[in-house]
């Protein structure tokens, strides 16, 4: 019915906008052919100039209706250290295309209007000018080399990543404190786009992410880590991205099956996903979300209810993140892959890092099994820096100011324990970076000194640890390696029931590992599909 | 339109002289092409082809306009529902058992986004404007009888119509039609798993695709030959009309930069066929780790981008030449700077072809290599500023007439400014870091592609329609047409300049995921209702232009707008060959208007010693 | 021919496009080098000699030698055939080497660009045979349109062999 309606209309709007054209038709020729196309002229002459003011109007009237929303302008200050850069490179170019679209619409339009068809002029007979032609091919010309110019060096800035050291090259700029990252000074955030979703992974404090390799892509090991490289015992699989104001991250953007694209748009951060390839992208944040929010809760836009439907929850400003998205068409879901970025203090952060540690993928899902490429280890670093930390919790130690630990190096195979080296540690400045305020200068000052002695203490302290676990080292490989060849006469011995043994076992491994995928891809499922 | 005959009221039969070419004793007049089917379907007269890519162009128009108002709906109003289009679009949108709304299958709305691209670009401002027009324009305006090959030109529309069969068929796929975007970026568009779209929808859409890049080969073969050939006795390359160098320019670059294309899409089959690795590197999809390994999905890229390039010159080139025209005709006014411009289609067609990787800035490529691709987009500009510079002098001091045709191209330069000038945004690789991917972009190549190459079309139809018609179309409704299309382009696509700088993703089949998109229901809103009336403003005009074809105002002399070039010298409906006697030789150039206090001199009419003496002392 | 010329100057344009996507690849890494199969080399002796005999036929029509131009075209027409035949042979000899085309990217666009090529040889074959049946049905006249047409056939199927010259360079500075 709905149909025969439309279909209906249809017909009567085609009737009537061939009646249109005919009766204006039948009326222009009742008034003269002549005088009728003359009256044509002059209305869309006239229509000329309206247009130009209405579009004019339009738009600057829709620059300032949208100005509180563009990025880099009004509330929407840029919290990285490139952004204001590549903001200040638009504004340049905003003013030069500026000016050349209003001046040639003013001109179009207004000579569209003012030599409009009179009967009583001929058209002048211009056909060139070369003097003309060589000034306004050599304006633009030098207007585009002065955007270059300024193009390239916000580009190269922007993409300058690292030098053949690994040592972040033009923005580093490491913040007021201890923020552990290995031997780096950067921290490397692992980024993994998938349909429909991103698995964000912090190196741990030995600032490396493990290697990882898509043939080992199992349920429960969505990057496929390769838990033999050491590196990947402290990565931490991350809900939010938590990252310390004022230092340099450089993500490793990667992917598991299509292009996706990292994209941070307050950060003026993207970059595209390839699988197989990892792209990267350098930048410092300025700025910490609780910062942020507190510049946005100045501005009336931003002091409403951000759920409209709870008047008295938060307001707009509480409630604002920092978000991650996909820029790369992915397939069905590529609307939905969200994460929240939070940037924080080093404090928090040192804190928040202390707290995530012991999620770390490997030390909940690998340590102990059967998958345990250290199992012969007893203990490892990171697991001797949490029971620490959580008997430091039972009893608090006199300074509340965390002990610097050593940061873990990547050990070579077969030695019992890392060894351990005293990471960078950046002495304390006050406030490099953004607002601190007086009180935080203070506390970073006291921070200092009490860190200074700590440091010191804690050197003599290792270097005895280091003598003492040499030793014990010794004896535990010598027992190691009577054990190894008691158990390799045994296992010579037993091997033909053990291989029976063994594929029984691998048929139930199998089996398992069939359940945990099964698992897995049901919570990929409900990952992928927040609807 | 008033009857204008050259001033002295001469015909030009009357003073022009002649080309003979036996045309006529080997093609025996009207005898040559009898029968329906030979006339009408499988014709070899480059007018009737014109026509027949023109047909078929505003079909596909309407069909990728239709395409994205159902898109924009989702955009413009996700929570209302879209079950009353159940009958047409069936499994892709699924009713709520509990509250009865439908909702429109993501799947489909980027298969719809993909479809809209790939249909509006390749088959309507490729094939529907130089398919028509250099078919139209380039043997008339030369003075030849038809193309250097009739047969291969029919060939040229019939493989084009096949794509446009084949790729119809995949939009009734089950596993969907191609849903990867126009662009079709491996892995996505090679792994079935990834996407239902990339299964046997991707297949025809690659082999729609492969055929039309036969058509367009076959068309630009002959229409370099044609130039180069073909021109009638006098009409030296410099004589030629701004139209025709924009198609010769235009057929080159097409003829070296489709094969690319072809070439990506040989490759992509063999990695979705034949399990080669040429495009895919250690992927896990569908829950299973797949065995290709060496592969970059970058490369594609590159072989993607040097056609997808000058694929946009291909499409902006023949309107450009159009809009000259159109304008010098109308303003009676030779087009202002004529070397130059020809010059600056030259420049433009050699730059199209080194600044592809500007579509690649944030595509991992080392960003040492962007630099270069920065510095030549930026110089890009330069001709391009040059030709909206003439154009704006050829209206000073003219004598305007605003016929519909006049008006689109008088929008056309308007709107070539505001699509440009964003153009020069984003070839800054800096800026385009944050504005890659965004609405930035699609108000940029909309405004651009979607608004002024159009404008370019239809200037282009307006003011030849009697030449394929023998009728004018309504001038009314064409100023209807006008003014509702440029109200309704800019207001469905200048506030996306803004959505993008807030950093709203292009692609996306929500806003509401995110809270920096979720804040822009009443901007959504207010574009596609824009977008649902400024499509009626053509439908007005797809009316106008049917019912002109048989009830518009005939023509009634054979020159109506009083213009110089070859075409108007023609009988009003010509007839195969184009001219009945000889091929009219031409003795100036296209565009003079206005000149010695004449209204218009043709081309064909011999310089006399007045004019000699005024053009020694005004070279042009 | 003029159209013939720029219809060849666009295929060169897609094998121009495949070199750079090997010369790309190639410096990429993950390049397995192998060395060609002689069949390669034997294939592009019987090329050339294809065009030496088709480019004599050819002379042999116009200068009224009636045996070069119809005792030379049918072996042009075979040792067009028998290229493709040996191309295929080509390809089960790397088959045979351990080269696949699901394998490392060096083999397989090998496998493709002289799969693309080989295609274009069966468009020149196609134009062999009918210059073949020319030869064979009609009476022997020079005519303009005749030498038109037999012209084009040796210019398109001499391309075809520089292209098979070229393409071997590639693949011999590659592999």
């Amino acid at each position: 019915m709905m149909y025969l309606i439309a279909i209906l209309i249809a017909i009567l709007v085609f009737v009537i906008v061939v009646q249109i054209g005919k009766v204006n038709e039948l009326a222009a020729r009742l008034r003269g052919e002549e005088k009728a196309e003359h009256d044509g002229n002059e209305w869309n002459a006239r229509m000329m100039l309206v247009f130009l003011v209405g579009f004019l109007a339009f738009a600057v009237g829709t620059s300032v209706y949208y100005y509180p929303y563009m990025l880099g302008y009004g509330p929407n200050i840029l919290p990285t250290i490139h952004g204001p850069q590549i903001m200040q490179l638009f504004n340049i170019t905003l003013f030069f295309t500026g000016i050349v679209f209003v001046i040639t619409h003013i001109l179009l339009f207004w000579f569209a209007y003012r030599y409009r068809n009179s009967k009583d002029r001929v058209a002048e007979f211009i056909p060139h000018d070369n003097k003309l032609e060589i000034i306004w091919t050599a304006i633009p010309a030098v207007v585009m080399a002065i955007l270059v110019v300024f193009g390239l060096v916000a580009w190269n800035d922007a993409m300058s990543d690292v030098d053949a050291d690994g040592e972040a090259l033009g923005y580093v700029k490491v913040g007021t404190g201890d923020v552990e990252n290995g031997t780096k000074n950067y921290i490397e955030i692992g980024a993994t786009g998938l349909q429909f979703n991103w698995i964000l992974r912090h190196p741990g404090r030995d600032g490396l992410l493990g290697t990882k390799n898509w043939q080992l892509i199992t349920g429960s090991n969505q990057l496929g880590q390769d838990f033999k490289d050491s590196k990947n015992i402290d990565d931490i699989i991350l809900d939010e991205l938590v990252l310390p104001k004022g230092h340099t991250v450089r993500a490793r953007i990667s992917s598991r099956d299509v292009l996706h694209n990292f994209d941070i748009p307050h950060f003026f951060v993207k970059m595209d996903a390839i699988p197989g390839m990892p792209t990267y992208f350098k930048f410092t944040p300025t700025m910490t979300t609780e910062e942020y929010r507190d510049h946005l809760s100045q501005f009336p836009e931003w002091q409403v209810p951000a759920d409209p439907e709870e008047p008295d929850g938060p307001q707009r400003w509480e409630a604002f993140n920092f978000e991650l998205a996909c820029a790369e068409l992915c397939g069905k879901g590529h609307y939905s892959m969200r994460k929240i970025v939070r940037v924080v203090t080093e404090e928090e952060y040192n804190a928040w890092l202390d707290q995530a540690e012991s999620t770390s993928f490997y030390l909940n899902e690998i340590r102990g099994t059967d998958d345990d490429p250290f199992l012969s280890r007893p203990t490892l670093q990171i697991e001797k820096r949490i029971r620490e930390r959580e008997a430091k919790k039972a009893k608090p130690a006199p300074s509340d100011v965390p002990a610097p630990t050593p940061g873990d190096t990547p050990a070579p195979e077969g030695q019992p324990l890392e060894g351990g080296e005293t990471g960078s540690i950046q002495p304390l400045n006050s406030g490099t970076v953004g607002t601190s305020t007086t009180t935080t200068t203070v506390g970073n000052a006291v921070q200092s000194t009490v860190n200074s002695a700590t440091i010191t203490g804690t050197n003599v302290v290792n270097s005895a640890t280091e003598a003492v676990q040499t030793g014990v080292n010794t004896a535990i490989n010598a027992v190691n390696n009577a054990a190894n060849s008691a158990t390799n006469a045994v296992n010579n011995a037993v091997e033909t029931t053990k291989e029976a043994a063994s594929s029984a076992a691998d048929k139930a491994g199998d089996a398992i590992d069939k359940a945990k995928d099964k698992a897995g891809e049901v919570k990929d499922n409900l990952l992928n599909n927040p609807k | 339109m008033a009857d204008l005959k050259h001033n002295d009221g001469l015909l030009v039969e009357e003073y022009a002289d002649y080309l003979y070419d036996g045309f006529h004793d080997h093609h025996h007049g009207d005898k040559y092409q009898t029968g329906f089917i030979s006339h009408y379907i499988f014709s070899m007269d480059h007018k009737m082809i014109a026509k027949q890519f023109l047909i078929t162009g505003m079909f596909w128009g309407l069909i990728g306009g239709l395409m994205s108002l159902v898109f924009r709906l989702q955009l413009g109003f996700p929570e209302a529902s879209m079950a009353w289009l159940k009958p047409l679009l069936g499994k892709w949108i699924t009713i709520s058992e509990a509250t009865g709304v439908g909702t429109l299958d993501p799947q489909f709305y980027y298969a719809l986004v993909t479809m809209h691209g790939t249909i509006l670009v390749f088959f309507v401002l490729t094939a529907g404007l130089s398919g028509t027009f250099s078919n139209l324009l380039i043997p008339l305006q030369l003075g030849a009888r038809d193309m250097a090959s009739p047969f291969m030109n029919m060939l040229s529309y019939w493989f084009f119509f096949l794509a446009g069969a084949v790729m119809f068929a995949s939009l009734f796929l089950n596993t969907g039609p191609f849903s990867g975007g126009w662009t079709a970026y491996p892995p996505l568009s090679a792994l079935p798993q990834a996407s239902s779209g990339s299964a046997g929808g991707m297949t025809l859409w690659i082999l729609s695709l492969v055929l039309f890049v036969v058509s367009v080969l076959l068309g630009g073969i002959n229409y370099i030959t044609t130039v180069l050939n073909l021109r009638t006795k006098g009409m030296s390359l410099w004589r030629m009309p701004l139209t025709i160098w924009a198609f010769f320019v235009t057929a080159i670059l097409g003829l070296l930069s489709f094969p690319v294309l072809a070439s990506g899409f040989f490759l992509v089959m063999c990695d979705r066929g034949l399990n080669t690795s040429f495009f895919l590197n250690e992927i896990y999809v569908g829950g299973q780790a797949l065995e290709q390994v060496g592969g970059s999905p970058i490369l594609y890229q590159h072989l993607f981008w040097f056609l997808g390039h000058p694929e946009v010159y291909i499409i902006i080139l023949p309107a450009m030449g159009l809009v000259s025209e159109v304008l010098a005709v109308n303003a009676r006014k030779p087009i202002f700077g004529y070397h130059a411009m020809v010059y600056s289609i030259m420049a433009i067609g050699f730059l199209s072809f080194i600044v592809w990787a500007h579509h690649m800035f944030m595509a991992g490529v080392n960003p040492f290599i962007s630099n270069i691709f920065v510095i030549f987009t930026l110089i890009i500009a330069v001709p391009s500023a040059v030709k909206v510079f003439n154009w704006i002098s050829t209206l000073y001091g003219g004598n305007i007439r605003f016929n519909p045709g006049m008006l689109f191209a008088i929008g056309f330069v308007s709107l070539f400014i505001s699509g440009g000038l964003t153009g020069i945004f984003l070839g800054n690789s800096a800026i385009d870091i944050p504005m890659h991917d965004t609405y930035f972009v699609v108000a940029h190549f909309h405004i651009v592609m979607g608004v002024a190459a159009f404008f370019g079309m239809f200037a282009g139809v307006y003011h030849w329609f009697p030449k394929m018609y023998g009728r004018f179309m309504n001038d009314t409704l064409g100023k209807i047409h006008f003014w509702g299309t440029m109200i309704g382009a800019y207001a469905v696509f200048w506030p996306m300049h803004y959505i993008g700088m807030a950093g709203v993703p292009r692609r996306y089949y929500s806003f509401s995921t995110f809270d920096f998109s979720n804040q822009f229901a009443a901007t959504n809103e207010f574009i596609t209702i824009a977008a649902i009336i400024t499509f009626g403003f053509q439908v007005i005009f797809v009316i106008n232009f049917f019912y002109s074809i048989f009830y518009g105002k005939k023509q009634t002399t054979r020159n109506p707008y009083g213009a110089t070039t070859l075409e108007w010298t023609t009988a009003i409906n010509p007839g195969h060959g184009n001219w009945p006697g000889g091929i009219p030789a031409v003795h100036r150039w296209a565009y003079d208007y206005g000149k010695m206090g004449e209204e218009f001199i043709p081309q064909v009419e011999p310089v006399s010693e007045k004019e000699k003496e005024f053009d020694e002392a005004h070279p042009h | 021919m003029f159209m013939l010329w720029i219809a060849i100057a666009s295929l060169c344009m897609m094998f121009a496009a495949m070199t750079s996507f090997i010369l790309v690849r190639e410096s990429s890494g993950n390049w397995l080098e192998f060395t060609l199969p002689s069949l390669f080399f034997w294939n592009t002796a019987v090329i050339i000699l294809s065009s030496i005999t088709l480019h004599v036929s050819y002379w042999g029509y116009k200068n009224g030698k009636v045996g070069l131009y119809r005792g030379l075209l049918p072996v042009s027409l075979i040792l067009g055939c028998l290229f493709v035949v040996f191309q295929y042979k080509g390809w089960m000899a790397m088959q045979g080497m351990g080269i696949h085309i699901t394998g490392n990217a060096s083999g397989a666009i090998t496998y493709v660009v002289s799969a693309l090529h080989a295609v274009h040889v069966l468009g020149g074959i196609g134009a062999l045979v009918l210059a073949n049946a020319h030869a064979f049905l009609l009476p022997y006249k020079i005519t303009e349109t005749r030498k038109q047409r037999f012209a084009r056939t040796v210019t398109y199927w001499h391309f075809v062999d520089i292209l098979w010259v070229y393409l071997l360079i590639v693949f011999i500075n590659v592999l």
